[in-house]
């Protein structure tokens, strides 16, 4: 890494410096007399065109040199966005790419350079696995879902069981085709609010980030999300109980992936450290659940 | 023709042969993804019909609003004497470089429920997010600058000795405006109005935050496509060629000469 960078500062001296001076020696023969003999003419366009080819080729080099792949010892992991606190404060250093946990299935499967897959659901790393794209999934952590509304509350809603309201409230959930969606759906179903989504005017949302700006600015009365996403907006979100017994079954789930030439023993060091007991302690402050040690 | 002469023109027929094949890879990519006789299946989709609908309407207001407000309003920048014009452009031009996103989170904090505007709005019983009004609003904040940027530059381009001409004739300053600005301006103007109308019509950012994304009310085609991504990439894709389609259409008219033109002196305006 630290010989790369070298490198790459040594060739943007190796052009910089040349325009620095070829620079200086159009201003100077610029400045000589006001009214330049003929051949300090030419000298000058030469100077200056000389200078602008070498400003094209720093550009250039620059451009290149920007554009480097990223350097093959960092292990780049694909994570849940609702990890993005919590996974570099486990494992410092390394290449982060939060999205959604479809999405990231989704790009791995088409080839992105990912060597850990951090999934919401184990779902996604399961359908990697059995396509032979990532070792088998472990679950590392557990999450939960909270009813909110904003804190001024201005629909006035206590109980989640206002949502069989007819004619009710301006909800936001996940789209029913993302884990935070599908959980949703699952948790309004055991609680017999299964029509909820019917009776109020329900406004689907891709990813989870969208639903707590959009409903922290109250474009919504209420919604759902995962309850590490409402810790870290409490001062916008009020928590409206919902019965424990209702929760769905949020599992994370951690798996290394498959790729050909690459080792991957820096990855399975991730992967332990984020069941490591300081891992552990980590994501428990960062309020996700545990699951049982094996 | 001489080697120099030879080597500029090979340099531009290579430079126009690259600007085509990276414009237009990716674009010929998504045709080949899906095959064209799945096409009216994919589209028969109840979700991307009402979603199409929803943008049509939308879009449609959103477009009559910044043209029969934004026309006058550009003349006036165009055309009137006063300092700090550069900064009324820039102002104009801001939200074109909010990323999407920030331009939701603006309209939101301008008009949602904890907005500037929100709780006068609410005190007159007008809620505005997850609405249709919220649709519109979203499409012009974000498409009306396009359009006038262009109109602002078609007015100031106006020859202002042939308006001088017109009001030494005895025109008053609205008939100016009607029948020699208007037509004059008139194939900028279109063209700027083409390309708001593709910004509009695909708009995803603003409206996904702001409108929200209920379904037949507020889901309009970009938004479709993104949450069919999620289920099915074919049919996102036919949305998307969908989307294509409209919008490559209004291009395309937008250059064709006019086959209805407000007044006759536009046939020497055409020229340029």
């Amino acid at each position: 890494m630290v010989a790369r960078r070298a490198q790459a500062v040594r060739l943007l001296h190796a052009v910089t410096v040349p325009i620095a001076l070829s620079l200086r020696g159009a201003a100077q023969s610029h400045h000589r007399n006001s009214v330049p003999s003929r051949s300090d003419r030419t000298h000058h366009l030469e100077a200056t065109s000389l200078a602008r080819l070498w400003l094209i080729l720093a550009l250039a080099l620059t451009a290149s040199v920007l554009m480097l792949p990223p350097l093959a010892d960092a292990t780049t992991i694909y994570a849940a966005s609702s990890l993005v606190k919590v996974v570099p404060a486990i494992a410092p250093g390394n290449t982060y790419s939060f999205a959604g946990s479809d999405t990231l299935a989704f790009q791995i499967e088409s080839g992105a350079p990912a060597d850990i897959f951090l999934a919401a659901a184990p779902l996604y790393a399961e359908r990697l696995h059995s396509k032979g794209l990532c070792t088998t999934p472990i679950v590392f952590a557990l999450n939960t879902l909270t009813f909110v509304a904003p804190v001024s509350n201005p629909a006035g809603i206590t109980r989640v069981q206002q949502l069989n309201r007819p004619g009710g409230f301006r909800l936001a959930v996940g789209s029913k085709h993302v884990p935070l969606g599908i959980f949703t759906r699952t948790l309004l179903g055991k609680l017999g609010l299964g029509r909820a989504l019917t009776k109020n005017t329900v406004s689907n949302y891709q990813k989870a980030s969208d639903l707590t700006s959009v409903i922290a600015l109250g474009s919504a009365d209420a919604g759902f999300i995962y309850t590490t996403d409402w810790y870290a907006n409490t001062t916008r979100l009020l928590a409206i109980p919902v019965p424990a017994s209702a929760q769905p079954l949020i599992r994370y789930a951690a798996c290394v992936v498959t790729r050909p030439n690459v080792d991957s023993t820096a990855a399975h060091a991730v992967i332990a450290r984020l069941v490591s007991p300081k891992g552990r302690q980590l994501l428990s402050n960062a309020h996700f659940g545990l699951p049982p040690t094996t | 023709m001489t080697l120099r002469t030879g080597l500029f023109l090979g340099g531009l027929v290579l430079a126009l042969t690259g600007t085509f094949l990276f414009l237009l890879t990716p674009i010929a990519a998504l045709l080949l993804q899906v095959p064209p006789r799945d096409l009216p299946t994919l589209l028969r989709d109840t979700a991307v019909s009402s979603a199409l609908l929803v943008s049509l309407k939308t879009n449609l207001i959103a477009n009559i609003l910044f043209l029969t407000i934004g026309t006058p309003a550009a003349y006036l920048i165009a055309l009137g004497r006063f300092r700090g014009r550069p900064l009324l452009v820039t102002l104009i031009e801001l939200p074109l470089v909010l990323p999407p996103a920030v331009a939701g989170i603006a309209l939101l904090t301008a008009f949602g429920a904890f907005g500037l505007l929100g709780s006068t709005l609410a005190s007159m019983g007008v809620v505005l997010p997850f609405t249709q009004v919220a649709v519109v609003i979203a499409v012009t904040f974000v498409a009306a600058p396009f359009y006038l940027r262009a109109a602002i530059s078609a007015f100031v381009a106006l020859d202002r000795t042939q308006l001088d001409a017109a009001r030494d004739l005895g025109a008053s300053e609205a008939v100016v405006f009607r029948r020699i600005a208007l037509p004059l301006a008139a194939d900028a103007l279109r063209a700027g109005w083409a390309m708001a109308f593709a910004r509009g019509i695909g708009e995803f950012g603003a409206t996904l935050l702001f409108a929200g994304s209920v379904a037949r009310l507020t889901e309009t085609l970009p938004l479709a496509v993104y949450a069919q991504l999620d289920v099915n990439l074919n049919s996102a894709v036919a949305v998307g060629l969908l989307l294509l389609v409209i919008s490559g259409g209004v291009l395309l008219v937008a250059k064709l000469p006019p086959l209805w033109s407000p007044a006759a002196p536009s046939s020497t305006a055409g020229g340029w």
